[in-house]
């Protein structure tokens, strides 16, 4: 095997697959009073967060205190949408559908500009090839229910 | 005045193919295998431990047994929570609190699931809401495997650890594994292997990851003075120290993807324990996935952060090497039945025992288990030695 298959930035271009608009029950998130701001701001496209009034920081996802400082005086706020990849990976193997049927595809680790905030997000249009830790990114959103959003990035 | 505390023994269930046996069958195979390895009887257990999937999994376990102990500890975090029961027993039992604490574990994890954990789309399964922050990872598609990937790919950005570096545990633990008649996996391996075997999660392949088995395992504790009667007097092993601690349960909260809680959880077992790295002969890891063992040996103090790679390279994980590790052929070649940090007890105290046969390492005195549960969650580690502190 010649290509050195350890790291996916050297991989050659795979054209994403699958059905990104096809989500069963099984992975539609079930908001809850604490989160619902998230979930329904995704679907109308906003990326919402918390801002700790005490601190200053940043935090996905919503807590009745700020993780950062355990002050309670935590308020909504939206992100920019702008972020920076501290990791990922290129999922080859999923067995449940409808990933199944995606793979491969990228999920990184995404620090948001509003420091303090970091999401775990898939990349739907994303070539692997050309996803780097360290690279720029901005969320997109993408309905999966009523009144239930998913934050993207790309 | 505090009490010392001996590994008095060790049983083994059937592994690492099990078709047929309940959980609590296992268990039981492995309790009472350690209790004839002891010379103790059932109603001599005046403590329990144990880690599973429900509620109350300690309580119907003792049922099972039948035995009624005084002293339980349910503490279950991920495969960890074998190195949190040895510590808690530890404390209890130097305390006066109980005399004999058996920890237990059993699971039928391939006969009853096959080859999917980790790759069955994280924490969730279908049909159910997955638990916590994970409601945020499961509809991404990130899988258990991809959370550790995700961890390994950082290492590399940050230290320039390459695949090579990863695949040479593998083949290390393989090399163990191939005088272990008892494990999973025996045919010796090359870096190559790993590396052409299939990307489950980049950088992670195949044989980066942990086997899927049945199996079960029970380690009984007692005070040293009941220690004196038992079958192994002449060749005690002592606890001498322990500690364990978290830092995220998903690894969206893991905020240093190249440093886990074994830096705590270390740390405050060597000073209890009274060592240094140096003095460790046998190291035990939690090998769930290659990056577990570098980023935890790294934690420990084996190796300066970042320069795991070039140490497990050099192959100082053989038998022979600066730090024997997992000398049963490890989670990633011997077995792996979905929680492995007691099997890490067990195999530390055969080493200490002198009783490994073919896989022994020459003159242990010292071994050190690190148990790592979760998304690199939780880290639980143990300092075993043949003297008292
Ligand atoms: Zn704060």
């Amino acid at each position: 095997m010649a290509e050195h298959p350890g790291h996916s930035g050297t991989r050659d271009a795979e054209p994403m697959s699958g059905n990104w608009n096809e989500n069963p029950p099984w992975v539609v998130p079930v908001p809850t009073d604490e989160d619902r701001e998230f979930f329904e701001g995704a679907s109308r496209g906003e990326l919402r967060i918390q801002r700790c009034d005490e601190c200053g920081l940043h935090q996905h996802y919503p807590r009745y205190l700020c993780s950062h400082c355990g002050s309670t005086e935590v308020k909504w706020v939206t992100a920019s949408g702008v972020g920076t990849v501290y990791s990922f990976t290129v999922i080859r193997q999923n067995g449940v559908p409808p990933f199944r049927e995606r793979l491969p595809f990228v999920v990184a680790a995404v620090d948001l500009e509003e420091t303090g905030a970091r999401l775990v997000a898939s990349m739907p249009g994303a070539d692997p090839a050309q996803v780097a830790i360290g690279m720029q990114v901005r969320a997109t959103f993408r309905s999966v229910g009523e009144g239930i959003g998913l934050v993207d990035f790309a | 005045m505090k009490r010392n505390v001996c590994v008095v023994g060790v049983g083994h269930a059937d592994g690492p193919y099990a078709t047929g046996l309940q959980p609590n069958a296992l268990i039981a195979q492995g309790f009472t295998r350690a209790l004839a390895d002891a010379g103790l009887r059932k109603d001599q257990v005046d403590g329990l431990a144990s880690a599973g999937h429900s509620g109350m999994h300690e309580v119907a376990v003792a049922e099972y047994l039948g035995i009624r102990p005084a002293w339980l500890d349910s503490t279950s975090c991920g495969g960890s929570s074998f190195e949190f029961h040895a510590q808690h027993a530890y404390r209890a039992i130097e305390a006066g609190d109980v005399d004999v604490v058996a920890i237990c574990y059993g699971s039928n994890l391939l006969s009853a699931s096959g080859r999917t954990l980790g790759t069955g789309g994280g924490g969730g399964q279908r049909g159910m809401q997955p638990p916590g922050p994970m409601k945020y990872e499961f509809p991404t598609g990130l899988t258990l495997v991809g959370a550790y990937a995700m961890a390994a790919n950082r290492h590399m950005h940050e230290y320039g650890t390459t695949p090579d570096q990863l695949a040479s545990i593998a083949v290390q633990m393989r090399e163990h594994a191939s005088r272990n008649t008892n494990a999973m996996y025996r045919t010796p391996l090359t870096v190559d292997d790993v590396l052409e075997s299939r990307l489950v999660a980049d950088p992670l392949h195949k044989l980066d990851c942990c086997v899927i088995s049945d199996g079960g395992v029970c380690v009984i504790l007692a005070a040293e003075h009941i220690a004196a009667g038992l079958r192994w007097s002449t060749k005690p092993v002592y606890v001498r120290g322990g500690s364990g601690g978290t830092t995220h349960h998903s690894v969206q909260g893991m905020s240093d993807m190249t440093t886990t809680a074994a830096v705590i959880a270390g740390k405050r077992a060597f000073e209890t324990a009274g060592i240094v790295p140096s003095d460790v002969d046998v190291f035990c890891s939690y090998d769930s996935f290659t990056y577990t063992v570098l980023v935890t040996l790294e934690d420990l103090g084996f190796a300066p952060k970042g320069e795991g790679g070039p140490f497990v390279a050099e192959g100082n994980l053989r038998l022979g090497g600066a730090l024997p590790t997992n000398p049963d052929g490890g989670g990633l070649s011997c077995t792996h039945p979905g929680m492995r940090g007691l099997f890490l007890l067990a195999e530390a105290t055969r080493q200490l025992r002198n009783d490994a046969g073919e896989s022994q390492v020459q003159g242990a005195e010292t071994a050190v288990c690190n148990g790592s549960g979760g998304w690199l969650s939780t880290q639980g580690t143990v300092v075993l030695g043949t003297q008292s502190r």
